[in-house]
């Protein structure tokens, strides 16, 4: 069987206690609990390149008690592991966390086009292309973005990205009705522009993705941050009543009042608590919206409602993260990540669309325009992303 | 608290009327009376009791019961006590005796039901380290009034019913003969599961391992609780406890090597847990902790509660407070290959969430007049509970326990949160 196991390469930006890469990768050496067992990826990650190594670097460490993992100085040697040819089965890209430079939008600059740029060079010298996983959005720049989306399918490698919030658990536990036509969909998440508002859109695009007809992409999009996002609040530009719906899934209600432990606020008390809320508003080709919001201060973890057509209550749930911010120890929402990607590996096929990953790529960078522009309503043709959701659930059940 | 405001009644019912309408026709609401130890925030007084008073998120939305708290008795009132500002603010009184409080201040009983909460507050311990709540202590002024009044209503008794089985036995026996509907226990058998996990009514099960953490004798008690909602749906319902024993340090390693308990289900329970300690702690790694062997280093004084049921059934539970920050269960049932594992989820402070879950069964009573599912499993996990910590004190010896014959069976229909 031995023979069989794939052999992966990783390629990352840094390895440090609760990276991505860290979370990721720790997962493939040291296994993780799956299904009620510890579980051991079949497959062998052999190669691994760290972009930037710190003080507080955890790659030599794991390299030292895991010898089959060896550590190259190039992208392009962990791919070939020093062979002149690419020499493994699949690519784990990681770039998220490390010291990069923001753009004047306050983008962080991650590598994440340089490193797969430099990946399928290797494909291109090797004639050959192997799947690959990117970790999160596939870049901070549109343009970018689409061109790694076109190489992939120039090369014809599967190829799969995005955040843990459309495979993690969800409390309670169900997936958007089938059939079922949404007329808005709504998320109230936390965290910050150019980074939890991409796992707050990819929560609403894993649900709504799901209508009849499939998705056809978004038409515009409009950011509301400060004063003109609880004006927009108090004007119903969108619905109070999913607002509700999404707080009422939180278990992370801040309370409004000292003396009580959970109570719903007013809207005042909303604004109370969310110091520097940020909303994005966007239309898709067949009429349906979206909101994302994040309303750090008022909660800390994902939740998401939407209106169905014949529902007089709104479907809503958490798809939660056991977050290490001194709730858990492990952030074990990296579990349902890396059995995607597992099935990846294994199969040669994506278990969802990437183009689920590059729109909502599309739409982060379309509110970060929004926002420097000065909250402005941005046309967004170049997302008119058609794909269909996969048939079966991808979130984690088991 | 950035935004603590005195917020008034009627702005308070302003936002309530914000939330969905009260449906038309709605009949009047139950009166309910709280008998407390103590009421401070994130006592379990207030964060249960707060679910009648201010309303709790339930599948979905802000749900208001339709009951109105119109007393409450307090036994100790600390420098942090909240129980007069809640009584100003929600117009009801703070009586200063029980029967007064289930009479609100008059002479015949004056409720429709009564919460029981007596986790919380300064009480002393026993020999055997039980904390001395007096539940039944408080559940007797109760029923003294039920009884002088010859009427009697649902009674909700928070966690064990009491720290001995002889009183828990005495209240279980006393709502028989007056009656009346009563419902305990704990939220972690209410709660949701990660993941959604029930055994079929009926089944038949090798052997059933429960990790849990905390102290004794607080969080031992859902330990076990939870275990036993899932255990008591096996073949034959369930028929009582036969003998239990406690073992700690390194006995129970020993245990676990002679095949006393099981290894392959604590991995597998372990395999659930978000909040594994020791490595995990220093650099985030994910561990098999029983595969690497660590536990006996890691975990100072593990305890080992070993349950032997009358139907020959074993379980155990394993406190390694120092190993697992969380409560996670693993069953092998028979003519299965695989183990079965979930975690009983309890969600983070101050919503502590959970208990929503507990207040909406709490809520089910009040409204049917019959408790979604019987208190003799609170009974058999109070004296489970009781006799365990008599076999620490005689030397962590088994201790038979002909008094735990308690039979009952389980609910047909689940009653964790799965909404």
């Amino acid at each position: 069987m031995a023979g069989n196991r794939p052999k992966l390469a990783a390629i990352t930006t840094v390895y440090r206690k609760y990276s991505h890469t860290q979370q990721v990768i720790d997962r493939y050496l040291e296994g993780y609990g799956w299904d009620g067992a510890h579980h051991h990826p079949e497959m062998d990650l052999i190669a691994l390149y760290v972009d930037q190594v710190g003080r507080d670097d955890l790659s030599r460490d794991r390299a030292a008690r895991f010898p089959a993992m060896k550590i190259y100085p190039t992208i392009a040697e962990a791919l070939t592991c020093g062979t002149g040819k690419l020499a493994v089965d699949g690519v784990v890209v990681v770039g998220e966390h490390g010291d990069y430079p923001k753009t004047p939008k306050g983008q962080v600059q991650y590598p994440r086009y340089r490193f797969f740029e430099q990946i399928v060079a290797v494909f291109r010298a090797s004639g050959r292309s192997v799947p690959m996983f990117n970790d999160k959005h596939l870049s901070w720049n549109w343009e970018w973005a689409r061109k790694m989306y076109d190489t992939s399918k120039e090369l014809g490698f599967a190829y799969m990205a995005g955040s843990s919030l459309p495979v993690t658990w969800r409390i309670p536990s169900v997936e958007f009705p089938t059939g079922a036509r949404v007329r808005e969909a709504l998320c109230i998440c936390y965290g910050g522009v150019d980074s939890y508002d991409f796992h707050g859109l990819e929560t609403i695009q894993c649900m709504v993705e799901r209508r009849p007809g499939g998705e056809t992409g978004v038409k515009w999009l409009q950011a509301y941050r400060g004063d003109k996002f609880w004006d927009a609040c108090r004007d119903n530009v969108w619905p109070r009543e999913l607002m509700n719906a999404a707080l009422c899934r939180s278990h992370t209600l801040t309370p409004a009042r000292a003396g009580f432990n959970d109570i719903f606020p007013s809207l005042d008390e909303m604004r109370g608590l969310a110091k520097d809320p940020v909303a994005y508003r966007y239309e898709h080709s067949d009429g349906v919206k979206c909101t994302m919001m994040l309303m750090g201060g008022l909660v800390r973890d994902f939740n998401f409602a939407a209106s169905l057509e014949g529902e007089a209550k709104p479907f809503s749930t958490q798809m939660y993260l056991p977050m290490p911010d001194g709730r858990t120890t492990l952030a074990n929402f990296f579990n349902p990540l890396c059995n995607n990607m597992e099935k990846m590996f294994l199969s040669g096929k994506a278990t969802y669309p990437v183009e689920r990953t590059l729109l909502t790529t599309g739409l982060t960078a379309a509110g970060v325009d929004s926002l420097y522009a000065g909250q402005v309503r941005v046309d967004t043709p170049h997302l008119a992303i058609r794909y269909r959701a996969p048939a079966g659930s991808t979130f984690w059940r088991t | 608290m950035n935004m603590a405001r005195n917020l008034t009644r009627r702005a308070f019912l302003e936002t309530a009327a914000a939330l969905p309408a009260l449906a038309q026709g709605q009949a009047q609401p139950k009166r309910i009376a709280i008998v407390a130890t103590i009421f401070r925030l994130q006592s379990h007084a207030q964060h249960i009791g707060d679910r009648f008073i201010v309303g709790y998120p339930f599948a979905g939305e802000w749900h208001k019961p339709n009951t109105r708290v119109v007393s409450l008795y307090v036994d100790q009132k600390p420098a942090n006590d909240l129980s007069g500002d809640r009584a100003r603010e929600f117009g009801f009184k703070v009586y200063p005796t029980i029967a007064e409080a289930v009479c609100c201040g008059g002479s015949k009983l004056a409720v429709d039901a009564v919460l029981i909460i007596g986790e919380h507050g300064d009480y002393p311990r026993n020999e055997k380290g039980q904390i001395l709540y007096p539940r039944y202590e408080f559940f007797e002024q109760v029923a003294k009034v039920f009884e002088a009044e010859g009427r009697a209503v649902p009674v909700y008794n928070d966690k064990n019913l009491s720290y001995s089985f002889e009183k828990a036995k005495a209240m279980r026996d006393t709502a028989r003969r007056l009656n009346f509907p009563m419902l305990a226990g704990s939220s972690l058998p209410v709660t949701w599961r990660l993941p959604e996990l029930e055994l079929p009514l009926e089944c038949q099960i090798d052997d059933a391992l429960m990790v849990g953490t905390g102290e004794s004798d607080a969080m031992d008690f859902h330990a076990l609780e939870a275990m036993q909602c899932m255990l008591e749906r096996r073949k034959g319902g369930e028929r009582g406890v036969k003998s239990v024993q406690l073992i700690e340090g390194d006995a129970v390693w020993q245990a676990g090597e002679q095949g006393r308990w099981s290894k392959e289900l604590l991995r597998s329970a372990l395999s659930r847990s978000d909040n594994l300690k020791g490595l995990s702690v220093t650099d985030g790694r994910t561990q098999d902790m029983v595969g690497t062997g660590v536990l006996p280093q890691l975990v100072k004084n593990p305890w080992a509660y070993f349950i032997e049921y009358r139907d020959g059934l074993k379980a155990t539970l394993l406190m390694l407070t120092d190993a697992v920050g969380d409560f996670n269960f693993a069953v092998k049932l028979q003519g299965k290959t695989e183990i079965q594992a979930t975690q009983f989820f309890l969600s983070p402070d101050p919503n502590v969430t959970y208990s929503a879950c507990l207040a909406s069964k709490i809520e089910r009573m009040i409204e049917t007049g019959v408790a979604p599912y019987p208190v003799e499993r609170t009974l058999l996990v109070s004296g489970i509970l009781d006799s365990c910590l008599d076999s620490r004190v005689k030397g962590h010896a088994r201790v038979d326990t002909p008094h735990l014959a308690v039979a009952y069976q389980a609910p047909r229909e689940s009653q964790y949160c799965r909404s």
